[in-house]
């Protein structure tokens, strides 16, 4: 077995993390909270694919890896697992959420009624560029309305099942502490619902939406519709020693889920949520959990095919461990091609030498 | 050693959740006024940050999974008579938590006082305030829809 050895490496390393260092500059509070006041769904891109949630960290990912949204995922959870988990809260549930937008594209009138929340589904995509040529952008304040929407929406599903549209659903009633945990244990197939719904909560955004988007356009069995979409806030209900259940403080979160077709005599829902608030995300990782059950194991609608492919820190690792030395293992390929070649040259007799006479 | 005995009922979760969410520089400054009051010692049992994993319930099946862990800050502490107050809080900010804690342990030693009476009334009014101009403007983006 050869090896090959490096001279002047460790000089080298240094010196290219300190260029890379360099061109980032000097990184302060200022600059890590600017980001974090500035970019909240880059922040909370990171957060979801970390599956990490703190908004002051995550900015601080960016700073230090320039926005690397590969490494900055990988250095929040590398910082996770520094920290004990003191607790499990209480599973959040729909009905509780503290709810900013809401949609059907399914059902026009909804208990609750639709409400958009803050979007640019319905606008022009301009730049400002005035802003580059000192005219502040300051966006107008919203007119707002005489009395508060409630906080609370009722699940959409609730009242498609009392309409006999979706099937009924077992109560739950695993302890919050025995519910499977991908960051404990192997994801391993077929997977547990509970494990395919964090894989897909943790899972890389660009990854999710182009497999989604396949399925979407016609390689899955099941286009979706959006049956109800939820931009909101969620309590993260701790117990006091006391025994007494409060909320520690909020975090975003997203929620989408969405239909097909009948099956069964019932409307076929998929599900998906993550950390943040990242539409797109959940629509696309949606309409994978609804394409999962008809999926041929190897298409990438399979749960095994688009839950490996989608894990950001292993795929993005793997990818680039490809341009690490591999002089050795290469060095095998060609001698490989070349003996081959020499092989193939003795075995082809030698063409007749023509005279230019003859 | 603690009095775990029971809950503190809706009354004390009510207290607890204005405690976390309150303003941060109100609620460290106001946590100071009581511990200079204070009689005897505070025992820290703990004060870390820490991790909550925050499952979620899936609409479809009814099944629980875990979202995904939130970055929390922990203080608990004891007088010597053995009352216990405890603070938690998302993010990192330790004084934050540990000022819940010392509100919390006041509660828990002598009962409801006129100044954190105030506190927790100021706090929850500013709260709700927040809330309600939030949620105006989210009810101004309601949308009715209608087939032709």
């Amino acid at each position: 077995m050869a090896y090959v050895a490096t001279r002047g490496g460790e000089k080298a390393i240094e010196q290219a993390e300190r260029l890379f260092r360099q061109d980032l500059g000097t990184i302060d509070a200022a600059r890590v909270e600017t980001i974090r006041r500035t970019m909240p769904y880059l922040i909370d891109r990171v957060m979801g694919e970390a599956s990490l949630y703190d908004e002051e960290l995550a900015a601080l990912a960016l700073a230090q890896t320039g926005g690397e949204l590969s490494e900055a995922v990988l250095v929040l959870r590398a910082w996770r697992t520094t920290q004990p988990r003191i607790a499990v809260a209480r599973p959040v549930q729909q009905a509780e959420l503290l709810t900013q937008r809401r949609i059907s594209a399914a059902f026009k009138d909804i208990p609750g009624g639709q409400i958009l929340g803050p979007t640019l589904d319905y606008s022009h995509r301009v730049l400002a560029t005035d802003v580059l040529e000192g005219t502040p952008f300051a966006p107008p304040a919203v007119d707002m309305a005489d009395h508060a929407a409630p906080q609370r929406q009722p699940p959409l599903a609730d009242w498609q099942r009392q309409q006999g549209l979706v099937a009924p659903a077992n109560a739950s009633d695993v302890a919050a502490e025995d519910i499977p945990d991908l960051t404990r244990e192997p994801l391993l197939f077929p997977a547990s619902r509970a494990h395919r719904l964090q894989s897909l909560a943790r899972a890389e955004t660009g990854g999710v939406l182009a497999l989604g988007y396949a399925a979407m356009r016609g390689y899955g069995n099941a286009h979706p519709t959006v049956n109800e979409l939820r931009l909101a806030q969620a309590e993260v209900v701790v117990r006091h020693p006391r025994g007494t259940e409060f909320s520690a403080g909020r975090v975003r979160v997203s929620q989408a889920e969405v239909t097909s077709s009948m099956k069964g005599g019932y409307l076929e829902l998929g599900y998906a949520a993550t950390f943040g608030w990242n539409e797109v995300k959940v629509i696309a990782a949606a309409t994978l959990d609804l394409n999962s059950a008809a999926a041929p194991v190897g298409s990438a609608m399979h749960e095994e095919f688009y839950l490996y492919h989608t894990e950001s820190v292993e795929a993005s690792g793997f990818c680039i461990h490809f341009k690490l030395p591999h002089y050795v293992t290469f060095q095998s390929v060609l001698d490989a091609m070349r003996d081959a070649k020499a092989k193939a040259a003795a075995a082809t007799p030698a063409a007749p030498q023509m005279e230019p006479a003859e | 050693m603690f009095n775990e005995a029971s809950s503190g009922g809706s009354d004390h979760a009510a207290i607890l959740n204005i405690l976390a969410r309150a303003r941060p520089e109100r609620l460290k400054a106001f946590a100071e006024t009581l511990l200079d009051g204070a009689d005897g010692g505070i025992n820290v049992i703990a004060n870390r940050t820490g991790l909550v994993m925050v499952p979620m319930r899936d609409t479809v099946e009814n099944v629980d999974f875990h979202l995904g862990e939130v970055l929390v800050s922990e203080a608990h502490i004891a007088d010597g008579a053995g009352h216990v107050g405890y603070g938690m809080i998302t993010g990192r900010d330790l004084e934050r938590a540990m000022a819940m804690a010392v509100i919390d342990l006041c509660l828990a030693a002598g009962g409801h006082d006129r100044a954190i009476a105030d506190f927790l009334a100021d706090e929850k009014h500013h709260l709700q305030a927040e809330d309600e101009l939030r949620m105006r403007q989210v009810e101004a983006t309601r949308v009715e829809m209608e087939t032709f």
